[in-house]
């Protein structure tokens, strides 16, 4: 740890292991009384070396590789790599597949939206709605299966298309689903907006400004709800965006309560992009012909995952194999800026700030230190705990 | 901005340079910036910077081998559907950039990782600790340069 981050009164180090995310973090907050004073991130715990494997690995058993970058959102990263490699190879996939890609695209947007009012409720201590959350997310769960035969690592991309069809029944439960889950979703924004001890956890929290998210480079919904104008389904359209354009939900308030609405407001577009795609969805073949081997080349290809923007860099030398692929993920850049953000917070605010990013922050019970610097002694807390005190701490601020 | 106006301002930044600087146009929407003189790195992400073209999406390291024996750098800032590519080349060896952080913070991460990745000095980068790399990780070596070789972490104590 770098001198000038050195222990002032109690150092408490939350972390490592989130084994859900390419990038699980230990984060160090220095605290003075309940004030957060600093603040320091340490990645790397579930470091595959994917980057590396990719260079050893032929253009087709990459895809595979690729889709285990990331649990959640799998289906993003494959179509990141094939539009990538497409692109070297200068082939596109027939418009019947890029409307595919698009719908798995958003349904995994729901699925890993719902996923996360789950985790932040839990975080919060609203048990309840974390629990009906995660069953309504069970319904787009099914849909994924129904349609790629996967709850997770769906596998829909081939390079140059994807795997399947649909069929009218898909069709039709894929309606029926997303008419259901609007429902809930009208639900919980409801829940959101006008509950006041969750208002209490999430109003005028963690406020990032405009300013501040250009310059610490914030992306996806958590730009968006400080009214940084960054969403590559708008600004850059790729794939079937190109044909079925959405808007883009904004915020200005750039708190806690922003980040929620505006990733719940942003679910409405992606009910309505799923009816549009699925009354005009376009006819003809799945795949288009893609060589073996990959002509040599750079390709950037930037997307909109559900945590935001996703960026591969894909350099190929005209063998069989890549010659280099670079994956920036969404977390980093939000990281970057949460982290600077926690400073001046109550440390009972900071499980919410860091769920409010969507870092998939609840896969595992981590270990949480405090340490008194002047005493030399040091108390354990687990996560648990660290939430648990920040639950507790608003109830007693409400007595 | 619209596309062609944000490229047409990039180039006229990136212009000011001129003795500095090679551009291609790799793709429509996308420019390719070689810097030739490092120290003129860090001006002109200021000058991209200034006109609100400073989203920093990636920095790329790219080993181009033994035999080559020299490295590149590629700073992608990508304001919206535009690509511009700012590209050095150092050596292999002892090979160093500027840190872009006191420029863009969140430079910061990128650069740590570049350094335990790639074994590439960042100049003035204040804290240069690992990010992905575990701890007991030998000294020097750097697993996305070409000749690193996995097995060769099986010889070191403890594992890694």
């Amino acid at each position: 740890m770098p001198e000038n981050l050195a222990p002032k009164r109690f150092t408490i180090p939350i972390g490592p292991q989130h084994p859900a995310l390419k990038e699980p973090g230990h984060f160090q907050f220095t605290v003075d009384g309940e004030v957060v004073t600093s603040a320091y991130v340490r990645l790397g715990y579930a470091h595959r070396g994917i980057e590396k494997a990719a260079e050893e690995r032929t253009w087709i058993q990459n895809l595979y590789l690729i889709e285990r970058i990331c649990g959640i959102c799998s289906h993003i990263h494959a179509m990141a790599y094939c539009l990538a490699v497409e692109s070297l190879a200068n082939v596109e996939a027939p418009p019947r597949a890029q409307a595919i890609r698009v719908l798995v695209a958003e349904l995994e947007r729901i699925h890993s939206h719902f996923l996360w009012i789950g985790v932040s409720a839990h975080e919060a201590g609203f048990e309840t709605l974390f629990m009906y959350s995660w069953r309504d997310r069970e319904t787009v769960m099914d849909l994924l299966e129904g349609l790629t035969g996967n709850r997770v690592n769906y596998s829909a991309n081939l390079l140059g298309g994807v795997k399947f069809d649909l069929d009218q029944a898909q069709m039709d439960s894929i309606r029926k689903g997303v008419d259901f889950l609007e429902e809930r979703t009208h639900h919980y924004l409801d829940v959101i907006m006008h509950d006041s001890t969750f208002l209490q956890r999430t109003r005028g929290i963690g406020v990032m400004t405009t300013a501040q998210a250009e310059v610490m480079g914030a992306v996806g919904p958590t730009a968006r709800a400080s009214n940084v104008k960054r969403d590559l389904r708008v600004e850059a359209p790729y794939s079937a965006y190109k044909t079925f354009p959405v808007q883009m939900a904004l915020d200005t308030r750039g708190d806690l309560e922003a980040r929620f609405e505006v990733r719940l407001n942003e679910l409405f577009e992606s009910f309505r992009l799923i009816r549009q795609i699925l009354d005009n969805l376009p006819e003809g073949p799945l795949v288009a012909r893609i060589p073996r081997r990959i002509p040599a080349g750079e390709a950037v290809v930037r997307l909109e995952a559900p945590r935001g923007e996703v960026y591969y860099f894909v350099k190929g030398n005209g063998s069989d194999k890549p010659e280099r692929l670079k994956v920036r993920t969404p977390t980093i850049c939000n990281l970057t800026s949460v982290i600077r953000l926690a400073v001046g917070h109550q440390l009972a605010d900071v499980p919410m700030i860091l769920a409010g990013i969507d870092p998939c922050f609840s896969c595992n019970d981590r270990m949480v230190q405090v340490r008194d610097a002047a005493t030399d002694s040091q108390k354990m807390l687990t996560w648990e705990q660290l939430r648990q005190h920040g639950i507790d701490f608003y109830r007693s601020k409400a007595k | 901005m619209n596309s062609q106006e944000i490229l047409t301002l990039a180039e006229a930044i990136v212009g000011a340079w001129d003795w500095a600087t090679e551009v291609s146009h790799p793709r429509p929407n996308q420019i390719d910036v070689k810097v030739t003189h490092l120290n003129e790195l860090v001006p002109i992400v200021v000058g991209l910077r200034v006109k609100r073209l400073g989203y920093l999406c990636a920095i790329v390291g790219l080993d181009l081998g033994p035999e080559v024996n020299e490295m590149e750098v590629l700073y992608h800032f990508c304001p919206g559907d535009v690509v511009i590519g700012l590209r050095v080349r150092i050596p292999r060896q002892g090979g160093a950039v500027p840190s872009l952080s006191e420029v863009i913070p969140s430079a910061e991460v990128f650069e740590r990782e570049l350094h335990e990745m790639f074994g590439i000095e960042i100049t003035g980068l204040r804290n240069t600790e690992r990010l992905y790399l575990p701890e007991r990780w030998p000294e020097g070596v750097y697993p996305l340069r070409k000749d690193f070789d996995p097995a060769s972490l099986a010889a070191h104590e403890g594992g890694v």
